[in-house]
Formats: structure tokens, C-alpha cells, sequence
């Protein structure tokens, strides 16, 4: 009897942890995929009487795309990409499968989202080399700043936009992964770019005085220390009880400017990375959140994507709370658990409308509003996959697909995933299907679905490896 | 030795993967299984997204028997949390049950 308990023991044991512990990460980028780029659309699995094909290819790392009121499609090439590959920014018409350039940006990508209002393109400029900006681009390709300035220099970018009512909203992420400029962001390139950069409050807050010994990257010593602090430059110590002052433009946040330009008024804020912004049929505002990574001075596990529902004032908690729960549910494995940086915030934080998979990058959204395409009401969000093993470690690839969400209930079904007996990118299953999923928008009509697929992007080597010229929008429409 | 042979066997096979059909709409028949797919989402579904491997390994092809899982997520061992009755209860966990179980009668995508 005794040793039946202790068999028993040794199998919940063996199945609880030996999986986990004991097996190399195997994202979506991670070795063994390759960098061709086949398109075949039947390898894409849709709910019955869906149909899916690609209305162009060849595309240099695509983020977004909008129509003009003539409907004619229109893509933006980020200009950018994780893996510091810079290039031009560029706006580009679709037509029977062949691009026009309608205007270039600087190399101050990533170009992260683009929308159509009363005649003019407004496009998120991410500004990793010089700061974001939100730009108005005319039909003839002239470009205007609406605001400069704006936090995109560090490990996330100027997000959206989204324009109701008279106003542009977007989103400004995070420099860091949870509130400490560490080595993980040197590796990202930009800390030797800008070494002053750091997180900035939208409004004041009161540190707890936790630092962080890492090694220093910006000297070429070996064994040099630095002791950093939340919210300030790499290798600058907090204090108990320092106020960190807030101003805007803030990280972190959602901001709003007139549609003809202005000053940025803060909507919400204390989110790690908003990506994707869209308004719901009701004229709600909902937000994607990537959340953290097991990474850098400050790492965190278990964090899930967020869609969050907006109302005007909230703060979400970043960096001392994800999912609304505290920081302290995220320990992980091996490592000292986070503690708390900020004292003296609220103790509640609003509740997600709903929680998505951990490292699966879940990007631009939009809403069906057409009950002939289905699911009317419901958003559909592009989860671009993960990052593995830079943002840690997974079993299996996650994302790599379109999800759909009700958001009233908060359940989550798969709308367009890849076949194969592993969920992944294409070029890793050896298929032609969704290879990162980073955008989708509804047409005019709300008949036709649009993906917009950014193209390889490998993590190999400790390495970020994008592959120019690989990327694909994908239209989804009902069968006839 | 027999049975570390056994145990080994049954872990391996637990952390291979089962894939479902994007649209599963057979689980959601029954009132206990469509409670269970909503309880699995908030609590579940973000480390093993569908029931397949993500952060955590899978579950559509555990073959451990029900006691067992009960038995993880009540205790929480290795790296996953706990999840005590205040959190999920007695209830809510045999509609998660029921909710796997579902799954794992669904169809196989196509490879």
C-alpha cells in the first residue's frame, strides 16, 4: 500500500513537472523552419463554408491594410522589423495582385497600423530610430505630421490608430518588459542607440526602490555591473519613496489627438504594448495587450495577451499587475518572484474581456458587424505567434492564427489556423498557409475578412531573423 | 522497472499533440460541457491554448486518468499553479472534466 502511494506520487510528480522542466523550448521561429514562402490557401482551415485566398504576395514585412471610399485595398510595409532590419516604410495600392507605391516614409518604421477617414490615410509611424508619429498621408502620397515625438524608441512601438468621433487614438508601448531597462534591451539594439530612454509615467508615481544588478552592455569590461531602477536610464538606482513625475506623451498608454492634429490627451494608460485599437458596433473602444516576457532585469511567466475594454481614465496596472491579477502570480520557474515597483497604487485594476494565450502576440483586431459574413459583433484578432525562445520558453508554437472573441462572454473559438497535426507557421509545417498573422480588417461591405500575414520571421541562435519580401494579405470570404 | 517503463510511456505520449477543427461546435451541446469550455477559457486556456501545447503541454491526448488531473490542479505541482476551490470549484471542475473529455472525441484536423 505504501509503496502504491509512493508510485503514485512519482507519476503526478513525473507528469506535473518532467515535461516542462526537462524540454527545450520549440516555438513557431525556433530551428528546423525554413525561409521559403509557399502560398496555398487550402492549407488554411476555416469553419465550414469559408473560403481563403491570397490577393498579394512578395510583400516587405505588411502590417496593416485599410480601404479608400472608392474601395480599392491599400498595405503599409512596416519600413521595420525586430531584428533591427531597417528599411523604407511604404503605402502601397493593391490591385489584381500588383502593387503601386503610393508614398515612403523614413526609415523610422515600424509602420504598425493605417485607417481611411474623409479622404486621407492616418498611419502609426512606431518610431524606433527617432520616436513615433502619427501621419496623414493624401491620396497623391503627400505626408504630413499630426504629432511627433511620441515613445517608440524601445521594445514597443506608437500603435493604431483607430478614429471615431473626431479623434485619432493610439497606442504608445512600453519601452522595457516590465518597468527595468536591462541587457535584454540592448539586445533588442535600441539601448545603444539611446541609452537615456526609459519608461515615463502618464501621471506621478511613487517608487518602492527596488533595483536590479545586471551586467552593463554599454562597456565593453567584462564583468561590469549596473544597478538600475524602475521607470529611469539603464544603470541609474531608485530610491524609497522617489517620485517619478508623469507628463505626456506617456508609455504604455492609449492617447487620443483631434483629427487635425494637437496636443495628446491621455485616455488610458498602465498597459505594457496596446497593438491593435478598434471600435466595436456599440462604439466601445478595445485594445490588444502584449504582455510580458521571461526576459531582461525583471522577468515574468504565465502572462497572457489581454483584449481590454477602454474606458476613459482606467489604468490596467503595468507594470505591477497583468491580466488584472498582481505581479506576484507571475514567478517564474527557478527564478525570485517579481515584486511590486510602484507604492501606493490602487489595489484593483479592470477585468479582462478576454485572456489569450501566453506568448502568442495577439495583434491587430477588428469587429465583424455583417451577419451574412457571420459572427456579427464578435472581434477577430491576428495573433502574429511567438517569439520563443527570446520571450521564453513553450512547448509548442502558439498564435500563428485568427482568433475569434466574443466579448461580451470572453470566449475565444479559432477562426483560421493552420493544418497539420502541430500547430505553427507554415514555413515550419512545410505548407503554404498563414505563416504571422499581424493584422485583419473587415471591407466596407463587412463580407470579406482581410489577413494581413507579416512574412518569416525566425528566432534561431539567439537571433531575430526576419525575411524580407515574404509577406502575404490573405482575403476570407463565404462561399457562393 | 516495469513500472517506471509504463510511466515513462505515459508521459511521452502525454506530451505529443492532438489537434481539433477550427470551428468546434459539438462540445457547446451539452449544458455542463459549454459551462466547462467557459471555465477552461479563463482559467486554462492561456498555457494550453484549445487543449494543445503552448506554454504547458497538452491536454486532448492525456491519457492520465481524471483523479489525476483533478489531482494537478487542486495541488498545482511543478510549474503550474494551483487552483483551490475558492478559485475554480467542485463544480466548476467536473465541467472542465466534461469539457476535455469533449475534446477529446472532436474529429482530428487534417496533417
Amino acid at each position: 500500500m505504501k509503496n502504491r502511494a509512493l508510485y503514485l506520487v512519482m507519476v503526478v510528480i513525473l507528469f506535473a513537472s518532467a515535461c516542462y522542466q526537462s524540454r527545450h523550448s520549440k516555438g513557431g521561429g525556433q530551428a528546423g523552419a525554413d525561409s521559403i514562402r509557399r502560398i496555398h490557401a487550402p492549407d488554411i482551415i476555416l469553419p465550414d463554408g469559408y473560403q481563403s485566398e491570397a490577393i498579394a504576395t512578395g510583400l516587405n514585412f505588411p502590417t496593416a491594410l485599410t480601404f479608400d471610399d472608392k474601395g480599392n485595398a491599400y498595405v503599409i510595409e512596416a519600413g521595420y522589423s525586430y531584428g533591427e532590419d531597417f528599411n523604407t516604410p511604404k503605402l502601397l495600392r493593391i490591385s489584381d495582385g500588383k502593387t503601386e507605391t503610393i508614398a515612403e516614409g523614413e526609415q523610422n518604421g515600424p509602420w504598425t497600423g493605417i485607417e481611411y477617414h474623409e479622404g486621407n490615410f492616418y498611419i502609426a509611424e512606431g518610431g524606433q530610430r527617432n520616436g513615433g508619429r502619427i501621419l496623414k498621408v493624401s491620396p497623391t502620397g503627400k505626408i504630413s505630421t499630426l504629432v511627433e515625438r511620441l515613445p517608440g524608441q524601445g521594445d514597443h512601438h506608437t500603435n493604431g490608430p483607430a478614429i471615431h468621433n473626431g479623434y485619432i487614438y493610439f497606442g504608445t508601448g512600453t519601452f522595457t518588459n516590465s518597468g527595468v531597462v536591462g541587457p535584454d534591451n540592448a539586445e533588442f539594439g535600441w539601448l545603444k542607440r539611446h541609452p537615456d530612454l526609459h519608461d515615463i509615467p502618464c501621471e506621478d508615481i511613487v517608487l518602492n526602490g527596488i533595483n536590479f544588478t545586471t551586467d552593463n552592455p554599454l562597456t565593453p569590461a567584462e564583468g561590469d555591473t549596473a544597478v538600475t531602477g524602475a521607470f529611469l536610464p539603464f544603470n541609474t538606482a531608485s530610491q524609497a519613496g522617489q517620485v517619478i513625475p508623469g507628463r505626456l506623451p506617456c508609455s504604455g498608454a492609449i492617447l487620443r489627438i483631434p483629427v487635425n492634429g494637437g496636443k495628446p490627451e491621455l485616455v488610458a494608460w498602465g498597459l505594457r504594448n496596446p497593438y491593435g485599437l478598434a471600435f466595436s458596433p456599440q462604439g466601445k473602444l478595445y485594445v490588444t495587450e502584449n504582455q510580458g516576457d521571461d526576459r531582461g532585469s525583471r522577468p515574468v511567466w504565465g502572462m497572457g495577451d489581454v483584449l481590454w475594454e477602454i474606458n476613459p481614465g482606467d489604468w490596467f496596472g503595468w507594470p505591477d499587475f497583468a491580466e488584472g491579477k498582481p505581479i506576484h502570480y507571475f514567478k517564474p520557474p527557478g527564478k525570485h518572484g517579481p515584486s511590486a515597483l510602484l507604492r501606493d497604487r490602487e489595489k484593483k485594476v479592470p477585468k479582462p474581456a478576454a485572456v489569450l494565450a501566453v506568448h502568442s502576440s495577439s495583434n491587430g483586431i477588428d469587429f465583424s458587424t455583417s451577419g451574412s459574413f457571420g459572427f456579427a459583433g464578435e472581434a477577430f484578432i491576428a495573433q502574429f505567434g511567438d517569439m520563443a525562445a527570446g520571450v521564453g520558453k513553450v512547448l509548442k508554437p502558439v498564435g500563428f492564427k485568427v482568433v475569434r472573441v466574443n466579448t461580451e462572454t470572453g470566449e475565444i473559438n479559432d477562426f483560421a489556423i493552420n493544418r497539420g497535426k502541430v500547430n505553427g507557421p507554415a514555413s515550419k509545417r512545410g505548407h503554404g498557409g498563414l505563416e504571422r498573422p499581424v493584422s485583419v480588417h473587415f471591407d466596407e461591405s463587412g463580407q470579406n475578412l482581410y489577413i494581413v500575414d507579416f512574412g518569416i520571421m525566425l528566432m534561431q541562435k539567439g537571433e531575430t531573423r526576419p525575411i524580407r519580401n515574404t509577406g502575404v494579405v490573405w482575403k476570407i470570404s463565404k462561399k457562393n | 522497472m516495469k513500472l517506471a517503463l509504463v510511466i515513462l510511456a505515459i508521459c511521452a505520449v502525454s506530451c505529443t499533440s492532438r489537434r481539433m477543427p477550427a470551428d468546434s461546435t459539438a462540445v457547446a451541446e451539452k449544458a455542463s460541457v459549454a459551462a466547462g469550455k467557459k471555465i477552461y477559457q479563463l482559467h486554462c486556456d492561456k498555457c494550453h491554448p484549445g487543449g494543445e501545447a503552448g506554454l504547458g503541454p497538452a491536454l486532448n491526448n492525456n491519457p492520465a486518468p481524471g483523479f489525476l488531473k483533478r489531482f494537478q490542479v487542486r495541488h498545482g505541482l511543478g510549474v503550474m499553479p494551483k487552483f483551490d476551490k475558492s478559485r475554480i470549484s467542485p463544480d466548476d471542475l467536473d465541467h472542465i472534466m466534461a469539457y476535455l473529455k469533449a475534446r477529446k472525441r472532436e474529429p482530428k484536423l487534417p496533417r
